[in-house]
């Protein structure tokens, strides 16, 4: 059998719906960036580099698909070690200040924090199929959270709080679907609401009266429940003594952790103008290339984390839910096939790609429309971005790997 | 263990089911909110942040003479902003724009921050630039971010006449007068506005509607260009204003009085017209309006012969003795024999043991109110005034107008002062003043004071036999389309009620005045047709005296009252009698 036989016999196991959700997806970004370019009418290279990556990542696509998945399950440690020291090469290469993100070979930035959610998520689909049936206890926990936190850690310095969150969020998925006991898991991620339910007094007070239920019906021992009970009141109310012991500038420095990229007119004017363009958009939008507020440059980002909002102005309510609807069926049909596929490898990458597809989408839509905080969280397969488009296209590259078609011989 | 079985719980596949499902519950809500049910808000919202209105100046009303041809017109001009934000990004525009318009960089910022109305809009920082200048920016624009210019209309005089003060000047509005008309939205920074003269009277009617242009603009506030869909709002121009000014008549007066300081109001005393009106010196319009330059401001206003001053209506001086009428119309209604009185005069009168000189240091002789009005002597009125009394005088100066506004159609007119008895006992103490200012004041010397405006009233007073009409310069408004918004009818108001003899009588030493071989103001003397006039030569304490000649004409074709003022011209028979003997002499061969 030649490498050609073997990649057609290969396509055939191919669920051609995840690619097709996929092109579609990448078609409409393309769209809403040639929108742009032609509004502006100068030639900013941004939709021929965007077909490019397009066009790059389908064949990774392809490449992602077709190799044996043992070979990602024997190579997952070693990719994981290169991607970590990937991550350290921009820390490196830095001067100091400002935010180092990539890799520049020639005229192109590579950005290796997007290449490790691949490895991370390889690498805790591979811990979790080799080790643990069933997670029985807290300790279990610890190398995957170490695996997770190390490029978190690394990502943070750069900074990138979205990336981190990114990478969080597998952690999180993941663990839930290998089996963690609901109990462990309310109480795992209790100490990180109590902190945020910190700054609202009511909010911090309902958050307690929850745990204190959950632990009371729990049957952990008594000192086990009043440890976490005393956690997560000390972690609040420390919350709120740090915050106020910071100085203003260092408060500044975590709130522009949040905010690393906000242009000089501020966040608050970003938000306020996709609001207004997605408003001024309406049911049926003002028309391809008609969006005054992309057209005018009224709109920060447009071509990257705000694309969205030139795709609303201009394709209305309707085109934004056709695209929601198409990434809904993409991630519903990964859902269902992590549950539905034979081994746990395989269920494991499938929630884990579904996890960030998720975690991108409901704070990218949710930040350009004013529900979340202003974090720099690209729109998979729409926003612009070479690494952050050939990282989606393996991972959908992946997903479709492991949710292959079984057909009787 | 590659093979190690997925044996992951249902639940927790239908508990990210659910998660993912209320995730994108939230988000199709939100935008359905945003789209859908708040579309409108925001429509507005988008197009309020990319559309600008710009305004379009309106022209100012064009001002016509009386016989329809222009006097004030408009004209294009350059006029070069700046848009505050783009240049305080570069603030080598304004270092450059400095250079070009050798204006110093301090006065530039200056301007902009005078003329600011936003941090995008343009804000004016010259007017009236010539096209070298502009083309010069072309050239280098560049180099000029941020500066802009375009064409505006502004004021051009036409007529060469010196209409200077009844026309007055437009200049760019400052900030107490933009409070002032705060309640008006018409009026911006940079905007002219009508400052002396008929130009601020008629302020409102002359200024016209601003218009509208819609510009699309982007996020930095850069002009894109015309918005399609929105219908500009065009500028409704100014009314114009048709005047009384008989522009040949102004033109033969500003050619007799040449280079002479004082003033020429000459009157239709039918109707109130002002046909010719002169302050002389005036001043260069054209210069004024624009942007005067502190050396030439300096100059007009440290010039000794007040270019500024406008004589004809500000202009405070004692009337002489062509205020000698009014005592006689007295004498005339009150006096039975007032006509038949004689006094001898000897050159001087004596009260007390003060002199009070005539004019005529020989002396007039026996002389008549007749021969006393024609021949000047004061003498006579010395004796007169004595019988008539200082409140008996001033109130019937009040009646012909005296120390009171006329309500002519400019501005900043003075009223002049008529002193009674209050007024000297309140200037001089009671029992301080005597006889002696009584004697001045009947032969319009100490304290009276008069403007020119005022006595060319008075002779028209005169000839229409204790009948005034209101002075005016403007005969109708009317709007661009032609419709007449404001036209001024005639309208008589009895001032004095006399008998027609006393009227004739007073009219007829007049005539005789200017027409006898001893009347004084024989130097106006016209040919083939009559007029009637009175001399004065007015003290001046700080020179030459001033010479008055007044009068008018009863001719069909010539409804003329007048008043002519040379300011240290001498004695009024000398030197302001023949300069209206002249003018009328024109007026006469060109109107034959």
């Amino acid at each position: 059998m030649n490498l050609r036989q073997y990649f057609f016999a290969q396509l055939r196991e191919l669920d051609w719906t995840i690619l097709a959700l996929t092109l579609l997806l990448c078609i409409s970004g393309l769209m809403g960036i040639y929108s742009i370019e032609v509004q502006h009418g100068t030639d900013t290279g941004y939709f021929a580099r965007q077909g490019l990556w397009t066009f790059l990542g389908v064949i990774l696509f392809f490449v992602a698909f077709v190799i044996p998945r043992k070979m990602i399950h024997n190579l997952a440690y070693i990719a994981y070690g290169v991607g970590i020291v990937s991550l350290f090469i921009p820390i490196l290469l830095s001067n100091g200040g400002g935010v180092n993100r990539w890799i520049t070979i020639g005229s192109f930035g590579i950005q290796p924090s997007e290449f490790m959610k691949i490895f991370l998520l390889v690498a805790l689909a591979k811990y979790f199929a080799d080790h643990k049936r069933r997670l029985s206890s807290v300790k279990e926990l610890l190398s995957p959270f170490v695996m997770t936190i190390v490029p978190t850690l690394l990502v943070l310095i750069q900074p990138d709080l979205g990336t981190a969150l990114v990478y969080f969020s597998i952690l999180i998925f993941v663990i839930f679907w290998a089996g963690i006991r609901p109990l462990y898991f309310f109480l795992l991620l209790a100490p990180a609401i109590s902190m945020l339910a910190a700054f609202q007094t009511l909010s911090f007070f309902l958050w307690m009266g929850l745990i204190i239920v959950v632990l009371y019906f729990s049957n952990l021992p008594f000192w086990n429940k009043a440890l976490n009970f005393s956690i997560n009141i000390a972690l609040g109310g420390i919350t709120n003594v740090l915050w106020a012991l910071l100085k203003p500038y260092q408060q500044q420095r975590i709130l522009s952790l949040i905010d690393s990229e906000s242009d000089p007119l501020g966040a608050g004017y970003q938000v306020s103008q996709s609001l207004t363009a997605f408003g001024s958009g309406g049911a049926f939008g003002k028309g391809f290339g008609e969006g005054t507020q992309t057209h005018l440059k009224f709109l920060p980002e447009q071509h990257t984390d705000f694309i969205m909002t030139v795709i609303g102005e201009e394709m209305g309510f309707i085109g934004v839910m056709v695209i929601i609807g198409l990434f809904y069926l993409l991630i519903a049909k990964l859902i269902t096939q992590a549950y539905g596929v034979k081994y746990r490898f395989d269920s494991v990458i499938l929630i884990g790609v579904s996890a960030i597809l998720i975690f991108h989408i409901f704070v990218n839509l949710g930040m350009i429309a004013g529900i979340m905080p202003v974090t720099g969280i690209p729109l998979p397969y729409i926003s612009y971005g070479g690494s952050f488009m050939l990282t989606m296209m393996i991972l959908s590259g992946l997903s479709a790997n492991m949710a292959r078609i079984r057909r009787a011989v | 263990m590659l093979q190690g079985k997925n044996i992951v719980e249902g639940w927790r596949s239908l508990f990210i089911h659910g998660l993912l499902a209320i995730l994108f519950l939230i988000l199709i809500g939100r935008y359905y909110y945003l789209m859908v049910v708040f579309h409108e808000k925001y429509a507005e919202k988008a197009a309020a942040n990319h559309i600008r209105a710009v305004p379009v100046l309106a022209s100012r009303g064009v001002i016509y003479d009386s016989k329809g041809e222009i006097i004030v017109d408009n004209a294009p001009s350059y006029t070069i902003s700046v848009i505050p934000i783009e240049v305080n990004n570069k603030p080598e525009s304004i270092k450059r724009l400095s250079e070009v318009m050798e204006v110093s960089i301090e006065e530039i910022n200056r301007r902009i921050v005078k003329n600011r109305r936003g941090s995008f809009a343009p804000a004016k920082v010259f007017s009236r630039v010539p096209f070298e200048k502009i083309s010069h920016l072309q050239e280098h624009r560049l180099e000029l971010i941020g500066v802009t210019y375009s064409i505006e209309p502004i004021r051009s005089y036409v007529s060469k006449l010196d209409l200077s003060h009844a026309l007055g000047y437009t200049r760019e509005i400052n900030r107490d007068d933009l409070d002032r008309f705060s309640q008006d939205l018409d009026y911006q920074p940079g905007d002219q506005v009508g400052w002396k003269g008929l130009e601020k009277y008629y302020e409102a009617q002359l200024h016209g509607k601003r218009g509208f242009r819609y510009i699309e603009v982007n996020a930095l506030g850069q002009e894109i260009g015309e918005v399609i869909d929105r219908t500009p709002i065009n500028p409704i121009p100014g009314d114009d204003l048709y005047l009384s000014i008989d522009s040949e008549l102004q033109a033969v007066v500003e050619e007799a009085m040449s280079d002479s300081s004082g003033s020429v109001v000459i009157l239709n005393h039918r109707n109130g017209e002002i046909l010719a009106y002169l302050s002389s010196p005036g001043y260069d319009l054209e210069m004024l309006s624009g942007r005067i330059s502190s050396k030439d401001w300096d100059e007009l206003i440290t010039n000794p012969r007040k270019p500024l001053y406008d004589r004809g209506i500000q202009g405070l001086y004692p009337p002489g003795s062509t205020i000698k009428p009014l005592a006689a119309l007295f004498a005339l209604e009150n006096f039975s024999n007032a006509r038949e009185r004689t006094y001898v005069c000897r050159g001087s009168y004596r009260l007390g043991n003060r002199p009070f000189g005539c004019w005529k240091k020989s002396g007039h002789g026996k002389v008549n109110l007749h021969q006393a009005l024609e021949q000047s002597c004061n003498v006579y009125f010395f004796n007169l005034i004595q019988d008539i009394g200082l409140d008996e005088w001033s109130h019937m100066a009040r009646k012909f107008g005296f120390g009171k506004l006329s309500g002519i159609d400019i501005p900043r007119e003075n009223k002049g002062l008529i002193p009674d008895s209050r007024y000297m006992n309140q200037k001089y103490g009671v029992n301080n003043w005597t006889k002696g200012n009584l004697l001045n004041i009947v032969i319009g010397q100490g304290d009276v004071l008069v403007t020119p405006l005022q006595l060319a009233q008075f002779a028209g007073i005169i000839a229409e036999k204790g009948y005034l009409y209101k002075p005016h310069f403007v005969t109708k408004v009317v709007a661009k389309d032609g419709a007449i918004l404001q036209s001024v009818e005639p309208k008589a108001e009895l001032m004095i009620e006399a008998s027609e003899d006393s009227w004739k009588f007073i009219q007829g030493a007049m005539y005789s005045n200017v027409n006898d071989q001893k009347g004084t103001g024989k130097a106006a003397r016209q040919k083939n047709w009559t007029i009637y006039g009175k001399t004065g030569t007015a003290q001046n304490p700080h020179g030459e005296d001033h010479a008055w000649f007044i009068g008018f004409s009863l001719d069909e074709k010539f409804p003329y009252a007048w008043a002519v003022l040379l300011e240290n011209g001498g004695g009024g028979g000398g030197k302001a009698a023949p300069l209206i003997g002249k003018v009328l002499r024109k007026m006469a061969l060109l109107r034959k």
